[in-house]
C-alpha cells in the first residue's frame, strides 16, 4: 500500500492549507475553497441535490461553485451537489443517466436536447413553477416560447440562464492598417476575406471550421445569406435552395485560397488557435470565446461584429442558442430543485455567470448591469437579438438524428466540398435528403 | 536438467501416462483456478456483450425510444447493401492495425534488444523508454495536437528550421498526411507495450542457450534468428493476437486528432461505430455492426492462432 | 584496433540507435514540460520558444488547487492499486491453469477471454451502467475496480499464462519431488521467477486504470469519485482550452507512472540469470 489513511488525510490537508496560501496569495480577495460547510440547520429537514454541469471547465466550474456556495448561504438547508462533466461526453453521460433511470435533480441542459428529453420523460414540466415565480416577467419571453414550442407537449422543460449568438471575430488593428472596412454584408465580407489574405507574410483572411462543429457553423452562415426559414410553407427542407448552394459554392472555394490549409480538420481549438496567434484577420464563432481571444490578444487590436446581413438588410440568428437549467423527473425534492433552477436565474447568479463566461443574460434585470453596457461583444449580441427586424429560424431539433445527420453526414461533407471530392449541390441535396427522411419518419409517428 | 531440450510446454504427451494417477486427482485444479476469473467476466461482461448482440436485432435508438422495434437481419442487410461507409472504414482498419502493430512489434523489439544490453545508466533509459505508454489517450491526443498544429506547432518550426520544408504543413488535415501522422502518434504510445513484453521475456531466456550459440560461433543476427526469436515465439504471437485486437477497437487519438477526417480518411470501423452509438445514439445499428467486426475478430484470431501454429514447435 | 572496433560496434549497435530512440521517446514529453513552464500568453507566441522565456509554476499550483487534483489523484490510486491486487490474484491462478493443464475447455475459455476483447467499450456502457446501478454502486470504487478486473483479465491471463510457460515445468516437478506441497512449489520456485512477468502485468494494469477515461466518466456521478483522466478533461471546455494548465496536469498525472517505471524497471531484469546479453 502507497500511504497510511492517516498519513494521507494530514498530508492532504497540509496541501490544501498550501493551496489555500496561494490561492489567497494570488488574488488577494478569493476565499480558499472550504473542504465541507456542512449546514447545521434543524428547523427544516437538510436535502442534498445534485447538480450536473454539462460543460465543465476551470473557468466554469469555479463559477458554479461560487453560484452554489451563495445558494446554499440563502438556503441552507439545502446542500447542492456539483458534478462537471465534460462538454464532449456530456450527452452520452445524460443518455446513461436516463436510460438507467439515475438522473441528477437538476441539471444545465443544452436547448437543442429538451425536445429529446422531454419525449423520454427525463424532465419535470416547470411551467407551473415559473407561472408561481417572480422570474415569470424577467426571462427572456422570446427564449422561453422557443423552449416551449420545440417540445411535443408545449411545455417548459428549462429555463435558459444564458444565450449565446454567433459572431465573427475581426483584428481591427489589420483592418485599419489595411484600410478595409469592416464587412457589413455578405459582399463585403468576402470582400474582406480576400483584402485581408497576404500569404507572403502568413496571414489569411479567414478561417473555415471544417472539422467537428462545422456543420453549425455552416447552417447558421447559410441562413445568415439566405433568410429562408429552415422548412417552406409545405414542409420542404430548405437546406438544398439555390441560394444556399449559391452561398457554399463561394464560401468554400476560398479554403486554401483565403483560407489556412489546415481548415480542412479544423475544430473549435485549432480555430481559435488560428485567430489568436495572428494568423487569421477573421473567425466565425460566438460572443463566447471573448475570454479566449482577450488571454492572447491585446485590448483594442480585436472585436466581434454580427454576422453579415441578408441582401433585404437583416440579421438572422438561429433560435435555441442558449442553455437552460432543467428540473429531472426522477427528483424527490422537485421544490429543492426548483429553488435553485430560480436562483441561478436571479439577477446575481445570471449577471456573475455571463460576465465571466461572455454569454447573453436572458433576465432583463441585468442588462443595465455596468459590465453589460461595457462590453462590446455583449452590446453586439443585443443589437442582434432586440432588432426587432431579426430573423430567428428554427432547426427541427426535435428530430431524433438532428444532432448526428449534422455530425456523421453534414461535418464530413463539408471536408468533401473542400477537398473537391464532391460539389455543393450533391452535399446539400444529401443533407436535405437525410433531414426530409427523418422528418417524414417523425411525422408519421406522431401523426403530424 | 538441460534447458535446450524442447520448449517448455503445456502437455506433453510422454508424460501423461506417467502421471496418470497424478492427474486424475488434480482433475479439479485447473478449474479452481480459473474460477475467479471465469466469474468476475461471466458477471460483468457477459451481459453487455449479450446486450450488443440482442440490439443488433432491434431498432434501438437511446433518444428515440418511440422508433424502437424488432428489426429482424434489417440492419445487417443495410450493412452489406446500403453502408458506404462500411466497407471503406474497414479498410481504413486494416490499414490501422496493420501498420500500427507492424511497426509497433518492430520498433518495440528493436528497443527490448537495445535496453536487454548492458550500459551505464540503463535503469533511467528503460524507465525513460516506457513513459509514452503511461500517457493517457487524452493527454497524449492534446500533446500531438499541439504540436502538429499548422500554425502554431512545434514539428513545423522544426522541420522549416532544418529547412525540409519551406512552409507551414497542415499534417492532420490533408488525405495524404493525415492518417500518417495519427500512426506516429499511436506508433510513440504503443511501442513501449511491446518492448516491456519482450523485455520481460527476454529475461526468462536461460543464458546457457546463449552460451552455447556463442561456443557454436554463431553470428549476433543468427542468434538472434534461431535462439532468441525462437524463445519470444509465445509471446510474440499472443501479444500481437491480443494488440491487432486492441488497436482495432482503439479509436483515443483517431477521435481527438482528426475525427475520422479528412473527408472519412482516417474513420476506421471502430470509429464509425463509436460516432454512430455514442453521438448518434442509434444503438440498434451500431450494435450490428459491432457483431459484425465480432465475427471478423474471431476469425481472425482462429486462423491467426491456427496458422501461426501457437504453443506448438 | 581492437578496441576501437569494439567501441564503433558499441555506438552504431547501441548508442546511436538508443538516441534516436529516445528522442523521439523524449521529444512530446519534453515539449509539454515546455508548455507547462509557460505563462499562459507566451504558449500560443511565435515564434516558439524552445525554453520558457519566463518560466513559472503558476500552471502546476492552478492545476493542483483549482482542479481538485489531490482528491482525483487519490481516487485513481485507490482504484489502481486494488485493482492491481485482484488482476494478478485472478490472473496469475487463471494464466498458471492455461500454462501447466490440459483440461477439457480449455480452448473455450481463450476464445470466451478473447470474446470479450472484441466489443468496443463504448458499446458497453449503458448495460454497465445498469448493472451498478442495481448494485446501488454507481459513483462507488468497487463499480470501477470489477470493471476494470474485467476487462483487464482477458489480457493478463494470457499475459501470465506466457510469462509462466516460460517458466521450465522441470524445476517445479523437482521441487514437488524433493518433498513441496503444490503451493510450497508454487511459492519457492515458480513464483521468483516470474516476478519480472508479474511486475510487467501490474504495470499494464496499474496503468491502464490510470488512464482510463470512458468508464470511469460513465460509472461515476460524484465530482468526489472522479479519477484523474476525467478531472483532466475537465479542463479541455468547449470555449477554453487552458494548454498551460492542462499540460501541468499532464505532468502531475505523469509522476507516479514514471516512478512506478522506475521501480518496475529493476524488477523486468531480476529473473532468470539476471541480464542476459542480447
Amino acid at each position: 500500500m502507497f500511504m497510511k489513511r492517516g498519513k494521507y488525510k494530514s498530508s492532504i490537508l497540509a496541501l490544501s492549507i498550501v493551496s489555500g496560501l496561494l490561492l489567497a496569495g494570488c488574488n488577494g480577495d478569493d476565499e480558499a475553497p472550504s473542504a465541507s460547510n456542512d449546514s447545521n440547520n434543524n428547523s427544516d429537514e437538510p436535502v442534498t441535490i445534485t447538480f450536473w454541469d454539462e460543460n465543465a471547465s476551470p473557468e466554469r466550474t469555479p463559477l458554479w461553485e461560487e453560484i452554489i456556495k451563495q445558494f446554499e448561504d440563502a438556503n441552507p438547508n439545502i446542500d447542492v451537489e456539483y458534478v462537471g462533466i465534460p462538454n464532449k461526453s456530456a450527452k452520452s453521460k445524460y443518455d446513461a443517466a436516463i436510460a438507467a433511470n439515475d438522473t441528477p435533480d437538476v441539471g444545465s441542459v443544452q436547448t437543442t436536447w429538451l425536445p429529446e428529453f422531454s419525449i423520454r420523460e427525463a424532465l419535470l414540466p416547470l411551467d407551473e413553477y415559473f407561472e408561481g415565480s417572480e422570474l415569470k416577467d424577467k426571462i427572456n419571453a422570446s427564449a422561453i416560447e422557443f423552449n416551449k414550442k420545440i417540445t411535443q407537449d408545449g411545455k417548459l422543460y428549462g429555463i435558459p440562464y444564458a444565450q449565446n449568438l454567433d459572431t465573427i471575430w475581426i483584428r481591427t488593428d489589420w483592418f485599419e492598417e489595411a484600410g478595409v472596412k469592416e464587412p457589413e454584408t455578405f459582399d463585403e465580407f468576402f470582400t474582406a476575406i480576400e483584402k485581408m489574405t497576404d500569404k507572403e507574410n502568413g496571414r489569411y483572411g479567414y478561417t473555415i471550421r471544417g472539422g467537428a462543429g462545422g456543420s453549425f457553423q455552416l447552417q447558421r452562415l447559410m441562413f445568415a445569406y439566405s433568410g429562408l426559414d429552415y422548412f417552406d410553407e409545405d414542409g420542404k427542407v430548405n437546406i438544398n435552395d439555390p441560394k444556399h448552394v449559391e452561398f457554399v459554392e463561394k464560401y468554400l472555394s476560398y479554403y486554401e485560397k483565403f483560407t489556412p490549409k489546415s481548415d480542412i480538420t479544423n475544430g473549435y481549438k485549432e480555430m481559435i488557435a488560428g485567430f489568436d496567434t495572428g494568423v487569421v484577420a477573421m473567425v466565425h464563432h460566438n460572443v463566447g470565446s471573448y475570454g479566449e481571444h482577450k488571454k492572447s490578444l491585446e485590448e483594442g487590436t480585436f472585436k466581434t461584429i454580427p454576422l453579415p446581413k441578408t441582401e433585404e438588410g437583416k440579421y438572422v440568428a438561429e433560435g435555441g442558442n442558449a442553455v437552460n437549467i432543467a428540473v429531472f423527473n426522477s427528483t424527490k425534492h422537485p421544490d429543492a430543485a426548483w429553488k435553485f433552477a430560480e436562483f441561478v436565474n436571479s439577477p446575481e447568479a445570471q449577471s456573475l455567470w455571463n460576465e465571466s463566461t461572455g454569454q447573453i443574460p436572458t433576465n432583463t434585470d441585468v442588462l443595465d448591469d455596468e459590465w453589460v453596457q461595457n462590453a462590446q461583444h455583449i452590446k453586439v449580441a443585443f443589437e442582434v437579438y432586440e432588432n426587432p427586424e431579426t430573423k430567428l429560424y428554427e432547426p427541427p431539433f426535435y428530430l431524433p438524428d438532428y444532432r448526428s445527420i449534422l455530425d456523421n453526414l453534414v461535418d464530413p461533407g463539408i471536408q468533401q466540398v473542400m477537398s473537391g471530392q464532391k460539389s455543393a449541390k450533391d452535399f446539400l441535396d444529401e443533407w436535405a435528403k437525410a433531414i426530409e427522411e427523418s422528418k417524414e419518419k417523425y411525422d408519421q409517428t406522431f401523426n403530424k | 536438467m538441460s534447458y535446450s531440450q524442447g520448449f517448455p510446454e503445456t502437455a506433453v504427451n510422454s508424460k501423461k501416462v506417467e502421471h496418470k494417477k497424478k492427474i486424475k486427482k488434480d482433475k479439479w485444479v485447473p478449474y479452481l483456478f480459473i474460477l475467479p476469473s471465469f466469474l468476475i467476466i461471466l458477471g460483468f461482461l457477459f451481459y453487455p456483450i449479450a446486450t450488443v448482440f440482442y440490439y443488433s436485432l432491434q431498432n434501438y435508438d437511446v433518444s428515440a425510444p418511440y422508433y424502437n422495434s424488432f428489426a429482424g437481419l434489417d440492419n445487417f442487410i443495410k450493412i452489406f447493401t446500403q453502408d458506404e461507409m462500411f466497407i471503406p472504414s474497414l479498410i481504413n482498419s486494416l490499414k490501422w492495425v496493420v501498420s500500427e502493430v507492424g511497426l509497433q512489434l518492430i520498433f518495440g523489439m528493436i528497443l527490448a534488444l537495445l535496453l536487454n544490453q548492458t550500459f551505464k545508466f540503463r535503469g533511467l533509459a528503460r524507465a525513460v523508454a516506457f513513459i509514452p505508454w503511461a500517457i493517457s489517450g487524452v493527454l497524449a491526443s492534446v500533446m500531438w495536437s499541439m504540436m502538429f498544429n499548422e500554425h502554431m506547432g512545434v514539428i513545423n518550426d522544426l522541420l522549416m528550421k532544418l529547412g525540409l520544408i519551406d512552409e507551414p504543413m497542415a499534417f492532420l488535415a490533408s488525405t495524404s498526411t493525415a492518417f500518417g501522422s495519427v500512426v506516429i502518434a499511436e506508433l510513440w504510445r504503443g511501442i513501449p507495450f511491446f518492448a516491456i513484453t519482450l523485455l520481460a521475456s527476454l529475461q526468462s531466456i536461460p543464458n546457457e542457450l546463449y552460451e552455447a550459440a556463442r561456443v557454436d560461433g554463431a553470428s549476433r543476427w543468427k542468434t538472434f534468428i534461431y535462439v532468441t526469436l525462437p524463445q519470444l515465439k509465445n509471446t510474440i504471437i499472443l501479444t500481437t493476437l491480443l494488440r491487432v485486437v486492441w488497436e482495432f477497437n482503439n479509436v483515443d487519438l483517431l477521435f481527438n486528432l482528426t475525427g475520422g477526417g479528412p473527408a472519412h480518411s482516417t474513420t476506421t470501423l471502430t470509429m464509425y461505430i463509436a460516432d454512430l452509438a455514442v453521438h448518434g445514439s442509434n444503438f440498434g445499428y451500431g450494435s450490428a455492426l459491432t457483431v459484425v467486426s465480432f465475427g471478423i475478430l474471431l476469425i481472425f484470431a482462429i486462423l491467426y492462432l491456427r496458422l501461426s501454429r501457437y504453443e506448438k514447435e | 584496433m581492437f578496441s576501437t572496433n569494439k567501441k564503433l560496434d558499441k555506438i552504431l549497435t547501441l548508442y546511436l540507435p538508443l538516441t534516436l530512440m529516445l528522442s523521439f521517446t523524449l521529444f512530446p514529453i519534453y515539449w509539454t514540460i515546455n508548455t507547462a513552464l509557460k505563462p499562459e500568453g507566451d504558449i500560443l507566441k511565435r515564434p516558439l520558444e524552445y525554453l520558457p522565456a519566463n518560466p513559472t509554476v503558476e500552471n502546476f499550483v492552478y492545476a493542483w488547487t483549482n482542479i481538485g487534483f489531490a482528491t482525483f489523484f487519490k481516487n485513481s490510486l485507490i482504484v489502481g492499486i486494488c485493482t492491481v491486487i485482484v488482476v494478478l490474484i485472478c490472473s496469475t491462478l487463471s494464466g498458471y491453469a492455461l500454462a501447466r493443464y490440459n483440461f477439457k475447455g480449455k480452448k473455450g475459455f481463450m476464445l470466451m477471454l478473447l470474446c470479450t476483447q472484441f466489443i468496443p467499450r463504448a458499446m458497453m456502457i449503458i448495460p454497465l451502467f445498469i448493472i451498478f446501478k442495481n448494485f446501488g454502486l454507481i459513483s462507488h470504487p468497487l463499480s470501477l475496480i470489477i470493471t476494470y478486473t474485467a476487462v483487464e483479465i482477458p489480457f493478463t491471463t494470457i499475459l501470465m499464462s506466457g510469462f509462466i510457460s516460460n517458466v521450465p515445468k522441470e524445476l517445479e516437478e523437482a521441487a514437488m519431488i524433493d518433498g513441496c506441497s503444490k503451493l510450497q512449489a508454487l511459492r519457492h520456485v515458480v513464483f521468483p521467477l516470474l516476478m519480472p512477468g508479474i511486475v510487467a502485468t501490474g504495470v499494464f494494469t496499474f496503468i491502464y486504470t490510470w488512464n482510463e477515461f470512458l468508464l470511469a466518466l460513465m460509472l461515476t456521478n460524484q465530482q468526489s469519485k472522479f479519477t484523474l483522466p476525467v478531472g483532466l478533461s475537465s479542463m479541455m471546455g468547449e470555449f477554453n482550452v487552458n494548454y498551460g494548465a492542462l499540460a501541468a496536469g499532464s505532468v502531475i498525472a505523469l509522476i507516479p507512472a514514471v516512478i512506478l517505471f522506475a521501480y518496475a524497471q529493476k524488477h523486468l531484469v531480476n529473473g532468470i540469470g539476471g541480464a542476459v546479453k542480447g
